[in-house]
């Protein structure tokens, strides 16, 4: 059983460390994370998410993984043309940026020293505070924007069963420079693993950053991703997220809006299936006057799926003329599925616009009679339905290639084909 | 074409029809009047497969008993409800939604599917009959639709798809004058030895346009008179309580 799941200290002696300091750290680390184990739902911030216990049903064992992958061979998306990164278990493999002036772009491979040592009181953080030695490192210069759209394939290779992979990454985008990122997950393990990531954005004034986290398909992956962003004055965040098909999925957002006239848009289309488990939580911080947050989450469940949103947003004294919006749709196909929303706000400026609501409901059986009168099955009625649903988000995206392209991966979670 | 015999039919308790008995032969046009909650929709309903109604009686289509026929396979044989109210179907474009109906009921036919162009032509073609601004067929199934585009909507997914049985389920109300004669017209024009029509109206009005074989009263769940078109003149004059 994984109740009493604790790491060996000595785990952290495989990695290369730096100095000593780091290696205090890392023991400090893992030492809160071996006395506090894996959240549970006592946790507040992990509420509708049990992870021990999501943990003890489905690892017998788990190991922390220390073999370096093979470069693997991997299918380029050939929808539409792209600069890459490519991680193979976290792990920077290699980059391409042909499309790019290549002076304003800095890749490198993970670093301790990109990250301040902080104290955390999410264990997972602090496992991966004490574990990471995988990850990259990005930076544009000021003033660049990028030519085209930039794809981090994220590759999870065959031999990852039962193993806890921990990294770290950080994108920097310089003042007045513009990055569109896609973030592709490939997974080829048959066996479950766990993969705990950390990463920092940081956009400095008037830059723009775009992202859209996909998977290729299904997987057995049980993922968890603390972001911590924070974006400077007239500069804008924006992430799409349709991830579906995964076992676990916690994604994690914490966005300090620290720029006046700042903004930040959080949008997601999710379909989930089978006993399918996913978190969206967000904290989106106004600290400063005159900056405004989006976010709209649309979450369709079948089967024994479970989908949480849980929302805040947090209002600063000095923030006033913020403009916040939060909305949470969720449609249930089947009886045996879950959806659990908790949007939240706090605020302490009197001059906002701030609004918030959540609902959650079941496919309307008058518009599936209504297309099955017109031929279709109950099945292609509600997957119609469904995808009607979903596509308000995917039709926000700009480019129409990349929106084909989303399209045909949620329709191949939608339809299974 | 269908055969109607001795229908009950309730829902959560309620009776709604009691004992209705009707027969359709190929190429009729029958009409229905009656007013509001006789049970007009709900025998509408309850032709296109609709659950939920407890049913007792039987509804035969060309000879065969509907009863363990499912909603699509109704449609799929040619039984075509042109709703009183035209659901909204957020995020499905309404083009590729009559294509994919289209092609289900042809590929239920034994037929091959249509290509894009050959039905964006036809398409075209049937739009501009029933005066259809073509740009409404880009746009979310039947969202932010005006009344009268909902139901001349309704009026094209039958003439695309091409149904034997069909029924229209008040689709005169709500519309002015000039809908009424396009929709009357489209219906009109559909008319032939191979189609039989159930029209469903709450007014004389429509039966101005469109000249049935037959004119049927319901109230309160059972057909009490029946007659020729002279009958709706009659009806409208007296009004529904003076009948029988
Ligand atoms: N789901 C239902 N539950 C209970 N009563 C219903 C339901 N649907 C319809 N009715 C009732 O049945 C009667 C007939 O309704 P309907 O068939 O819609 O009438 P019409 O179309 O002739 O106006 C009305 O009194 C209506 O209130
Ligand atoms: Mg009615």
């Amino acid at each position: 059983m994984i109740e009493n799941f604790k790491i060996n200290l000595k785990e952290i002696d495989k990695i290369n460390l730096i100095n000593q300091d780091d290696k205090n750290y890392r023991i400090k680390n893992l030492e809160f994370f071996n006395q506090k184990g894996l959240p549970t739902k006592k946790d507040e911030d992990w509420k509708f998410s049990d992870l021990r216990e999501i943990f003890s049903k489905n690892f017998k064992k788990i190991d922390v993984n220390n073999s370096k992958p093979e470069e693997n061979k991997f299918r380029l998306i050939k929808d539409f043309d792209h600069n890459y990164i490519l991680l193979i278990n976290g792990r920077f493999i290699r980059s391409d940026f042909k499309f790019e002036d290549k002076n304003k772009i800095k890749i490198t491979s993970y670093k301790e020293e990109n990250f301040s040592r902080e104290q955390s009181n999410n264990s997972l953080i602090c496992l991966n505070n004490a574990l990471s030695n995988e990850g990259y490192n990005l930076l544009i210069e000021k003033d660049y924007k990028f030519e085209k759209v930039l794809v981090i394939y994220n590759l999870f290779s065959e031999d990852l069963s039962h193993k806890i992979l921990n990294n770290k990454n950080k994108i920097t985008v310089n003042k007045n420079s513009e990055l569109h990122i896609i973030e592709y997950t490939v997974n080829r393990s048959k066996d479950k693993f766990f993969n705990n990531t950390y990463e920092t954005i940081i956009l400095g004034e008037n830059a723009k950053f775009k992202n859209i986290s996909i998977q290729a398909g299904r997987s057995e992956g049980y993922f968890h991703k603390f972001l911590n962003g924070s974006i400077k004055s007239d500069s804008k965040y924006s992430s799409f997220i349709f991830s579906s098909g995964l076992k676990f999925n916690k994604q994690d957002i914490k966005i300090d809006l620290e720029g006046k006239n700042s903004y930040c848009e959080i949008k997601s289309a999710l379909f989930l299936n089978n006993e399918d488990h996913q978190e969206i939580k967000t904290l989106v911080n106004h600290l400063v006057p005159n900056c405004k947050s989006f976010q709209k989450i649309k979450s369709v469940l079948d089967s024994n799926a479970k989908g949480v949103y849980q929302g805040k947003i947090f209002v600063k004294d000095i923030a006033q003329k913020t403009d916040a919006y939060q909305l949470s749709k969720a449609l249930l196909i089947s009886e045996n599925s879950e959806f659990d929303s908790k949007p939240e706000l706090e605020i302490y400026a009197d001059d906002v616009k701030c609004s918030h609501g959540s609902t959650s409901g079941n496919v309307d059986e008058n518009s599936i009679h209504y297309l099955m009168t017109r031929g279709l099955t109950k099945k292609e009625a509600t997957q119609l339905l469904i995808n009607g649903f979903l596509k308000e988000i995917i039709n926000d995206i700009k480019s129409d290639t990349i929106k084909k392209f989303v399209e045909n991966k949620l329709e191949f979670q939608v339809y299974g084909y | 074409m269908l055969e109607i015999i001795n229908l009950k039919a309730s829902i959560n308790k309620r009776d709604i029809l009691n004992g209705l008995n009707l027969k359709i032969n190929p190429g009729e046009v029958h009409a229905i009047m009656g007013p509001n909650g006789s049970g007009k929709s709900t025998l509408a309903n309850i032709l296109s497969g609709k659950n939920g109604y407890k049913i007792t009686g039987d509804l035969k289509y060309k000879g065969e008993s509907l009863k363990d026929i499912p909603v699509e396979q109704r449609a799929q044989k040619g039984i075509f409800l042109a709703f009183q109210y035209p659901l909204e179907i957020p995020g499905v474009n309404t083009n590729n939604f009559l294509k994919t109906s289209l092609n289900t009921i042809r590929k239920a036919r034994g037929e091959k599917e249509i290509d894009t162009l050959a039905f964006l032509k036809l398409v075209k073609e049937k739009a501009n009959e029933l005066g259809i601004d073509e740009k409404i067929l880009s746009r979310q199934l039947n969202v932010g639709f005006s009344g009268g585009e909902k139901k001349k909507n309704e009026i094209l997914q039958m003439k695309i798809l091409d149904p034997n049985l069909i029924i229209l389920d008040e689709t005169d109300s709500g519309l002015d004058i000039d809908a009424l004669k396009t929709i009357a017209d489209g219906v009109n024009s559909s008319r032939s030895k191979d189609k039989s029509f159930l029209v469903i109206t709450h007014y004389q009005r429509l039966l101005d346009y469109i000249k049935p074989d037959f004119v049927h009263v319901l109230s309160s769940g059972k057909i009490i008179k029946s007659g020729s078109s002279e009958l709706a003149v009659e009806l409208e004059k007296k009004g529904y309580k003076k009948i029988n």
